[in-house]
């Protein structure tokens, strides 16, 4: 019915008054010319209704004979008469409306993210070069051709990306970065211990090597000596030491997991709840707060855009979900895996990533309440650590000695 | 007048609706606010309180209060109002 009115409104409608007592008569001869009319209502003498503008119009004549009484005419169809005589206007908003879609249209203008100022110049140079100039349909601007341009011509861009947004084309562009070349440090230094170990190997590139293999050494104790003696002469110097330092270490571990696990699993029962938000307090407007014994609350704000900015008032949307705690028995081989897992984590925590696993000694264990696994683990590693000598001054020493000699 | 009757019986042993072969008008009611009558010959009377109704064979008076005709068509017509009464009479 609606569409039937909005139609109706659109096309143009006339009101039309009959103050003839035989209505009846005047309404049945207009349906039978195919007059559709609608809205008949009785008033106090006579009757009122409506019939379309077509009809009105073919069947002018005929009304006029029944002597019918127009009250209101109604619609676009009417509005668009008096639009007709004001064709300026008219021509007016139409070009308007072309203009802003033209204009909408267009990129208008090069924003280039990612490099200083001097570079996006060159880049827009080159764009300018290869007939891509501003203004342009986004239609006509191709951003692949755009983005291959610039790989072309400048060779120091590891990514490059070209995308419209608005009336601007967006040049993205990420630099490649400079590779850092490595200066050797030739600051005097010796190599140290960093756990207790069985030296295993030890290869040594520069500076005195203190231990042998098979030597039990302990954290912190000298493997490489950064002071080596000239064989020219007499005189001790300083070195900076290189070398790596194999040794066997030993890890235990004592780990345990519980036989009876609690899970928490979601039922698929759900509830909402609604608040109303004035000024950062809450009030409840639909639900019920803490539905359930067990659950997990989520919640979003609903803001509404010019609204909520002006009076700080937004809507919140809560969710409460059930959940249940439920003890599962954990099996025994779950249970070392778990372990295990735990186990090598750990591990991998303690070492090194290019370390090796030599031995693995292994324990289950388990009680009423818990599995137990005790392990050692051997593993072959660099235990060595870099550390800077530094060395005191000469003056500091003779000094040093003359207090002695006073004492 | 047997020729339609003649008809309308077809039609029932046919299963088929009984408009499409027989001269016989459809009325439908929604509750007591509407009524639309298809296959109509005209308005007899109407008031705000009567709304009378010609078809082929039968003359349809409804008795109510506030009537309006909503639409009316060569093929329909609609009456909206707190319809009361609905009294079909035959024209013989």
């Amino acid at each position: 019915m609606i569409i039937f009115r909005l139609w109706n409104l659109i096309r143009g409608y006339v009101v039309i008054n009959i103050t003839n007592t035989n209505y009846e008569k005047v309404i049945n001869l207009l349906q039978k010319n195919k007059i559709n009319l609608w809205d008949i209502e009785k008033k106090e003498v006579g009757i009122s209704f409506k019939i379309s503008y077509d009809d009105y119009k073919k069947y002018y004549k005929l009304m006029k004979d029944t002597k019918i009484e127009t009250v209101k005419k109604t619609g676009f169809a009417f509005k668009y008469k008096k639009i007709k005589l004001r064709k300026g206007f008219v021509a007016g908003i139409a070009i308007v409306v072309l203009c802003l879609f033209l204009f909408a249209n267009l990129v208008w203008n090069i924003e280039v993210i990612g490099v200083d100022q001097t570079i996006a110049k060159e880049i827009k140079n080159v764009l300018n070069e290869n007939n891509i100039k501003m203004p342009l349909t986004e239609g006509s601007l191709n951003e692949k051709h755009v983005e291959t341009i610039i790989h072309k011509n400048f060779n120091n861009f590891k990514f490059v990306e070209a995308y419209v947004e608005g009336s601007k084309l967006i040049i993205f562009i990420k630099e490649k970065e400079l590779e850092s070349s490595v200066i050797k440090d030739n600051t005097p230094s010796s190599i140290i211990s960093t756990k207790n170990a069985i030296i295993n190997k030890a290869i040594v590139k520069n500076g005195q090597l203190v231990v042998r293999v098979g030597d039990v050494v302990y954290e912190g104790q000298t493997l490489v000596m950064g002071i080596v003696k000239n064989k020219n002469s007499e005189e001790f110097m300083m070195v900076p030491s290189e070398g790596t330092i194999y040794g066997k270490t030993y890890y235990n571990f004592e780990l345990k997991e519980e036989k009876l696990k609690t899970f928490t699993n979601y039922t698929n029962d759900d509830k909402k709840i609604y608040y109303l938000k004035i000024n950062d307090k809450k009030h409840k407007i639909i639900g019920d707060t803490e539905p359930f014994e067990n659950y997990n609350y989520n919640e979003r704000t609903i803001r509404f855009p010019v609204f909520s900015n002006l009076t700080n008032i937004s809507f919140v949307s809560g969710k409460y979900y059930e959940e249940k705690s439920e003890d599962i028995k954990i099996d025994e081989n779950t249970a070392h895996n778990n372990m295990k897992v735990k186990l090598y984590d750990e591990l991998l925590k303690m070492c090194s990533n290019d370390s090796k696993i030599l031995n693995t000694s292994l324990n289950f264990e388990e009680d009423d309440n818990y599995y137990y696994l005790n392990a050692q683990i051997e593993i072959l590693e660099d235990i060595g650590e870099t550390i800077k000598i530094f060395p005191t001054e000469a003056i500091d020493d003779d000094e040093v000695n003359e207090e002695i000699k006073e004492d | 007048m047997k020729l339609n009757n003649f008809r309308s019986k077809l039609a029932d042993d046919l299963e088929i609706p009984n408009n499409v072969v027989s001269d016989n008008f459809d009325m439908r009611i929604h509750g007591n606010k509407k009524v639309i009558i298809e296959n109509h010959l005209g308005i007899t009377v109407y008031e705000n309180d009567l709304v009378g109704i010609n078809t082929k064979e039968q003359t349809i008076l409804i008795k109510g209060s506030k009537f309006k005709i909503e639409e009316i068509n060569d093929y329909k017509v609609v009456v909206k109002g707190v319809v009361e009464e609905i009294k079909i009479n035959s024209k013989e």
